[in-house]
C-alpha cells in the first residue's frame, strides 16, 4: 500500500518536472544549513544532551584514602528527582535549591518588565533617530554606546551611580536635601534598580533593529497615505507598526532569551542579594555550580530554562506566524 | 560585491595563518603552569614574572609559565572544568577551597613532601599557625602552603578619636560608645563591610568575639544556631538600625558594600571600619593623598561581651594557598612533583615573602619573613602592619566544611535575610535554626561515614 | 516620515535630547572617574573634576597585561567570526526563510537551543571538546563555536522573509541560480541587517570573556577582555573605579571607532538600497 502510494508520487513528480532537479531541491535546504547544524550540534546540542542526561542523576561522592589518594564514587540514577526538589516546597527548604521559586519569580519580574519596558522605549527611539535631526549621529552614539560596553563594564560605571555613601545618585539627593536611598542593598529597591540597568543596556540594541526595519520599508507608502490625509500617528499604526510586526516577532523572542540569561551584571550590583532579592536563575546557578556534588541541580535548573523559553518562542511564533506561515 | 567577497575570502586566509597555534614542543624541561588569581590591586604580573626569572635562572631545567586566571571565583570554576586530566600544575587559590579541592579536584598532600624535606619542620613549624590551620584536614595532613593571606582588622580615625578624647575600643560595648559619640548626620560611627554575597567572613570574626567560632578542625562540624551566634548575628544587625528601632545607631541599614567601605572611611564618612588586611596599603596611600589627612589607626578587632577585653579576640584569616595539582590518566613524574614542589618552597621563602607582603599588603606568612627587608623596615615605618600579624595569635580558622560552597550559600543568604531587614529581629534565632537544619542535612552522609 | 517643523517635531528634538542625555550620563561620569585619583572619592572636591586629574589610571590599566597581544587576537576573533558567520546566517536564513523541506520547523527551534541553554554549563564539556580536537590555547577555539550563530540565522530568516517573492522569481526567470539570487537579490537588500548584526556580532565577540578565559592559557592567544579582568576582579580592597573605567574605555575605544564609521554606513545604504 505504502510502497504503491510512493511509486505513484515518484511518477506524479517525474511528470511534472524534469527527473534531476526535485532530488537537488531536496537536498539544497540541507545542505545551505548543514554548517551551521554541525556546528550547533557539537558545541551547542552534544552539551545539551549531555545536561540532559546528568539532570536524571545524583553525582557521586568523592574522598581520598589515608595516602591521599582520590576516590570517586559513581553517580547514580535519581529519575526526576532533582526536578521534584525544584518544585516541591519543603521544610526546611530543601539545602541547595531552596529558593529556586524565589529566584524564578525574581526572574520573570525581571523579564516581563525590562521586555515590556524596553520594546516599546526601544521602537520609540528609533522613531525618534529615524528623523532629519542635527547631530543624528551623536544622538545615536549616545542611545547605542551600552551595547558596545561589556555588560560587567556597563554595571559597574551603575554600581558606582548606585553606591551608598560614595555613589553620585545619593550624593547629588544629598546635596538637594533629599533623603538617599541603599540603592543596591534595600530589599524593596534591588530588582528595580537592576532592571533600570538592563534598560539602558538593552535599549540601543532593540533600536538599532527596529531602525533597519524602518528603513527597510519603502517610503512611497507613507507618501500615499499623506495624500490619502492620514495624521502621522494614523500612519504610525496603519503603516509602521504592521510592517514592523517580524521585527517586533524577532525582538520579543530575543529579548525575552536574554532577559532569562542576562547576569554577569549582577556580579556587580549585589550579587543577587540582599536576601536574594535580586537573585536571577543564571546567576543561581553560578552559586550553586561550584559544588560539584550539587550538578544535578545545575543542569536541572538549566533544562527547566530551556523549556520555558523553548515554549515562550513556540507559543510567539505560533500566534505571529500562524497566518503567513504557509504557502511560502 | 564580487570585490567584497574575494576580500573576505583573502582575510578568511590572513586569519588562518594568524591563528596557528604557537607550538609547545616536547622538551627535556619540565614546565609548570602557574595559574595565580588576583585579589589585590597592583602591577602583579610584573610582580610574578620577576619572581619567575629570579626562580628560573636558580633552577635551570624548570619553566615557570604564568597563567593569568582571573579572580578566585573564576580560578576555581577554571580548574575544576579541567577535570581530573588537568593542565594547572600549581595555583593560588582560596585557602576554603580545601574541602572542595579534596572531594572534586587532583590537588596532592603535601605533607610527604615536607616530610621528605631535610628541614621539613623547621619549614612548616616557620609559618603561623592560624594560616596553616585551612591548609590542613582533621587528620594532620597539610594540602596547601600559605601564600597570600589576610584578616580583618579595626581601622579607626585616630584623629576624631584624640578631639573626643575617646580610647581605642577593646570590646564591643566601648565600640558602640565610641560609634555613637562620633556619629554625626554626615557621618557613621561605624561601617560592617556585610552588603552583598558575603556577609559570613566579618560574621565569623563576631562568632569568635562572642566565643563560638562557627567551624573547627573537623570539616563536618558548622556552629551556625548557638546563643553566642545569635548573639553575634543582633549585634551586627544592631549597628545598622536606629536607635528607636532597637539598634545602636551608628551605621546603614544592613551594612555597607564591600569595596565602598575603604573609600567612606578615608573620604571621612566614617569614623570607623571593619575591613581586611589586604586594604592597608590603599588605605594608607589614599588618606595620605586625600583632601583631609588623617591618622589611620590599625587595631585588633574588639572581643565581644563587655569588660572581657582580650579574652573575645578573635578574627578569622582569608586569602589564598599554594596548590599541587596531579593528572590522573598520566601521574606526575617524580621530577615533576619535585619541580612544583621547589616553586612552591620558593614562592613561600621568607624572602619572597617578605617582599610580596610589603608590595600588596598581604600578611606575610612566615615567621622570619618578618625579621627580614623589605617588611622589616615597612613595619618600622608603619607600625599598622604589625597589628596585623600580631592579631593572627588570636585568629580563628577561616570557614571551611564538608560541602562548603553550598553551606556558604546557606549562611550568607539567612545572615543577608537579617541584616538588610527583610527579616526582623524577632526572627532571627527561626532563621538560624531553619540554617542549621539545612547544613545538618547536608553533613550527615559525612558524619556516619 | 513627517518632517514639517511643527510642534510635535520640535516635542520629538526636546524628546531625543533628553533621552540622550540620561543615557550618556554614566559615561559621561566614567570618563570623569577615569581621571580621578583614587584618593579623590565623588564626595571630595569638585563634583566633576575632583581636586585635580590625572592619567594614572590608564598607565596602571596600560602596565598590567601585554594589551598589543590581546588587541591583536581581539581583532583576529572579531573578524574570524563575523566573517564566517555572514556566510552561515545567509545560506541558513535563506533556507529557513524562502525553502520548503522535511522538519525544517523543529530543526530551527534545534538551533534556537543555542539561544536558549545557558552557556555557562557548556562550558565544560566543550572545554574537553577542544581538548579533544587539539585545538585548546588557540584562536581557533574562541572562533569555532561561534561560527554558527542562532540569533543570525532567526535574524536573517525575519528579514529575508521580507523580501518580496516575486523579486526571487523574476531572477529565476533570468536565469540566475541560488548563489546568483543571494547575491544580487537578498544580500543587497539587506543590507541594514547585515550591519546591524555585524555591530551586535562584533561587540558580543570583543566583549567575551567566561569562555575565552576557559579554553585558553598563552597570553598572545588571550583577547581583550582577559586583560580587562585583572581590573574587574573583586580585590580585596573593593574595586579600584578609576583604574576599571579606565580599562573599560580603552577596551571600548575600537567599538567606538567602528561604531561611528557603521552608523554613517547603515545611513548610506538606506539611501542606496533602492528598494522600492
Amino acid at each position: 500500500m505504502a510502497q504503491t502510494q510512493s511509486a505513484v508520487q515518484v511518477t506524479h513528480i517525474a511528470q511534472t518536472h524534469r527527473l534531476k532537479r526535485p532530488q537537488w531541491r531536496h537536498i539544497l535546504p540541507y545542505l545551505l544549513i548543514a554548517p551551521t547544524l554541525i556546528l550547533v550540534g557539537l558545541f551547542t546540542i552534544y552539551p545539551t544532551i549531555r545536561t540532559l542526561e546528568q539532570s536524571l542523576y545524583e553525582p557521586g561522592a568523592s574522598t581520598r584514602d589515608e595516602r591521599g589518594r582520590r576516590v570517586q564514587e559513581p553517580d547514580t540514577f535519581v529519575g526526576f528527582q532533582n526536578y521534584a526538589d525544584l518544585f516541591i516546597t519543603q521544610d526546611p527548604p530543601h539545602p541547595i535549591v531552596g529558593s529556586f521559586l524565589q529566584v524564578l519569580g525574581n526572574t520573570i519580574v525581571f523579564a516581563v518588565v525590562t521586555v515590556g519596558v524596553t520594546l516599546p522605549l526601544s521602537f520609540g527611539l528609533a522613531l525618534l533617530m529615524n528623523r532629519a535631526v542635527r547631530g543624528r549621529a551623536l544622538w545615536r552614539f549616545s542611545l547605542f554606546y551600552p551595547v558596545l560596553l561589556p555588560l560587567i563594564g556597563g554595571a559597574s560605571m551603575w554600581a558606582f551611580l548606585y553606591g551608598n555613601t560614595g555613589g553620585l545618585i545619593n550624593i547629588v539627593l544629598r546635596s538637594l536635601g533629599i533623603p538617599t536611598q541603599d540603592w543596591l542593598n534595600t530589599p524593596d529597591l534591588v530588582l528595580w534598580s537592576v532592571i533600570v540597568v538592563n534598560i539602558w543596556k538593552q535599549a540601543g540594541f532593540y533600536m538599532i533593529f527596529y531602525l533597519a526595519g524602518l528603513q527597510a520599508i519603502p517610503k512611497d507608502i507613507y507618501e500615499a497615505a499623506a495624500l490619502d490625509g492620514a495624521s502621522y500617528f494614523q500612519q504610525l499604526f496603519s503603516i509602521t507598526v504592521p510592517l514592523l510586526r517580524r521585527t517586533t516577532l524577532f525582538l520579543l523572542v530575543i529579548a525575552s532569551t536574554y532577559a532569562f540569561q542576562t547576569v554577569e551584571q549582577l556580579d556587580v550590583l549585589n550579587r543577587g542579594m540582599p536576601a536574594n532579592r535580586s537573585n536571577m536563575l543564571l546567576w543561581y546557578i553560578y552559586q550553586i555550580y561550584p559544588s560539584a556534588q550539587a550538578r544535578g541541580y545545575v543542569n536541572a535548573i538549566s533544562m527547566v530554562l530551556v523549556v520555558i523559553l523553548l515554549t515562550f518562542t513556540f507559543i510567539n511564533f505560533a500566534f505571529f506566524e500562524r497566518k503567513d506561515d504557509d504557502g511560502q | 560585491m564580487q570585490k567584497l567577497f574575494s576580500r573576505l575570502g583573502l582575510l578568511v586566509v590572513v586569519i588562518g595563518m594568524l591563528c596557528i597555534a604557537p607550538f609547545t614542543q616536547a622538551q627535556e624541561n619540565v614546565q609548570i603552569d602557574f595559574y595565580w588569581a588576583s585579589a589585590v590591586e597592583g602591577n602583579l604580573p610584573a610582580i610574578f614574572q620577576g619572581y619567575a626569572d629570579q626562580f628560573m635562572a636558580e633552577n635551570p631545567g624548570i619553566t615557570i609559565n604564568l597563567v593569568y586566571s582571573g579572580s578566585y571565583t573564576q580560578t576555581r570554576e577554571t580548574i575544576l572544568a579541567e577535570g581530573t586530566d588537568p593542565i594547572v600544575d600549581v595555583a593560588i587559590m582560596l585557602a576554603t577551597d580545601l574541602s572542595t579541592f579534596i572531594s572534586d579536584s587532583t590537588i596532592i598532600p603535601l605533607s610527604f613532601l615536607i616530610e621528605g624535606m631535610e628541614d621539613g619542620d623547621a619549614y612548616i613549624t616557620d609559618f603561623f599557625p592560624a594560616f596553616l590551620a585551612n591548609g590542613t584536614d582533621a587528620d594532620g595532613m597539610i594540602w596547601s602552603i600559605p601564600f597570600q593571606r589576610s584578616t580583618p582588622i579595626l581601622f579607626y580615625n585616630a584623629d576624631l578619636l584624640a578631639e573626643a578624647g575617646l580610647e581605642v575600643p577593646t570590646n564591643n560595648e566601648d565600640l558602640i560608645a565610641v560609634a555613637q559619640a562620633l556619629t554625626t548626620p554626615d557621618r557613621y560611627g561605624l561601617l560592617l563591610p556585610v552588603a552583598g554575597t558575603f556577609p559570613i567572613w566579618i560574621y565569623q570574626s563576631f562568632a569568635a568575639a562572642y566565643g563560638k567560632p562557627v567551624v573547627d578542625n573537623d570539616l563536618t562540624n558548622v556552629y551556625f544556631n548557638t546563643p553566642e551566634t545569635l548573639a553575634a548575628v543582633e549585634f551586627m544587625t544592631r549597628v545598622g538600625l536606629p536607635v528607636e528601632e532597637g539598634g545602636f545607631g551608628v551605621g546603614p541599614k544592613g551594612g555597607s558594600a564591600w569595596g565602598e567601605t575603604p573609600s567612606a572611611f578615608v573620604s571621612g564618612q566614617a569614623a570607623m571600619i571593619y575591613h581586611t588586611t589586604g586594604s592597608l596599603t590603599s588605605i594608607l596611600n589614599d588618606v595620605t593623598n586625600s583632601e583631609n589627612p588623617f591618622e589611620v589607626g590599625v587595631a585588633f578587632l574588639p572581643s565581644g561581651p563587655a569588660n572581657e577585653d582580650g579574652n573575645g579576640y578573635g578574627a578569622p584569616t582569608g586569602g589564598g594557598n599554594l596548590y599541587i595539582f596531579d593528572n590522573e590518566s598520566t601521574p606526575k613524574t617524580e621530577a615533576e612533583i619535585d619541580a612544583a614542589w621547589r616553586w612552591v618552597q620558593f614562592l613561600s621563602s621568607p624572602e619572597v615573602q617578605s617582599d610580596w607582603g610589603a608590595q600588596t599588603g598581604y600578611i606575610a606568612s612566615r615567621y622570619s619573613a618578618w625579621d627580614i627587608d623589605p617588611l622589616l623596615s615597612l613595619v618600622a615605618e608603619y607600625p599598622q602592619y604589625g597589628v596585623a600579624r600580631d592579631q593572627l595569635e588570636f585568629a580563628v580558622k577561616e570557614f571551611d566544611a564538608y560541602r562548603s560552597v553550598d553551606i556558604q550559600n546557606i549562611i550568607n543568604l539567612q545572615l543577608s535575610k537579617i541584616l538588610s531587614g527583610e527579616l526582623s529581629l524577632d526572627q532571627a534565632a527561626e532563621a538560624l535554626a531553619e540554617g542549621q537544619a539545612q547544613i545538618d542535612q547536608l553533613l550527615e552522609p559525612f558524619k556516619q561515614g | 516620515m513627517v518632517n514639517k517643523r511643527n510642534g510635535w517635531s520640535i516635542i520629538a528634538d526636546i524628546l531625543t535630547m533628553i533621552v540622550s542625555l540620561l543615557w550618556v550620563a554614566p559615561l559621561f561620569f566614567a570618563v570623569l572617574i577615569s581621571v580621578r585619583p583614587s584618593s579623590d572619592p565623588l564626595s571630595v572636591g569638585n563634583i566633576f573634576f575632583g581636586r585635580s586629574i590625572t592619567l594614572e589610571n590608564y598607565q596602571q590599566a596600560l602596565e598590567l597585561a601585554p594589551w598589543a597581544w590581546h588587541y591583536l587576537t581581539s581583532v583576529l576573533v572579531v573578524l574570524g567570526v563575523l566573517v564566517v558567520q555572514i556566510i552561515t546566517i545567509t545560506m541558513a536564513g535563506y533556507a529557513f526563510a524562502r525553502m520548503k523541506f522535511f522538519g525544517r520547523n523543529i530543526l530551527l527551534f534545534v538551533l534556537l537551543i543555542q539561544l536558549m541553554i545557558p552557556s555557562g554549563v557548556l562550558v565544560v564539556q566543550n572545554l574537553t571538546t577542544m581538548r579533544q580536537l587539539d585545538l585548546f590555547d588557540t584562536r581557533w577555539a574562541l572562533m569555532i563555536p561561534y561560527w554558527a550563530s542562532a540569533f543570525g540565522v532567526l535574524l536573517m530568516r525575519q528579514t529575508f522573509r521580507e523580501i518580496p517573492p516575486e523579486l526571487e522569481e523574476a531572477a529565476r526567470i533570468d536565469g540566475a541560480n541560488l548563489g546568483q539570487i543571494l547575491r544580487f537579490v537578498y544580500i543587497p537588500l539587506s543590507i541594514p541587517t547585515y550591519i546591524a548584526f555585524s555591530l551586535v556580532s562584533i561587540s558580543a565577540r570583543w566583549n567575551e570573556f567566561l569562555w575565552a578565559a576557559m579554553v585558553t592559557r598563552t597570553a598572545e592567544v588571550r583577547p581583550v577582555t582577559t586583560g580587562l579582568s585583572q581590573l574587574f576582579s573583586a580585590t580585596e580592597a573593593g574595586t579600584n573605579y578609576g583604574q576599571l573605567m579606565a580599562g573599560t574605555l580603552l577596551v571600548v575605544a575600537p567599538l567606538v571607532v567602528l561604531f561611528i564609521f557603521f552608523q554613517r554606513r547603515f545611513i548610506e545604504s538606506f539611501a542606496s538600497s533602492g528598494l522600492k
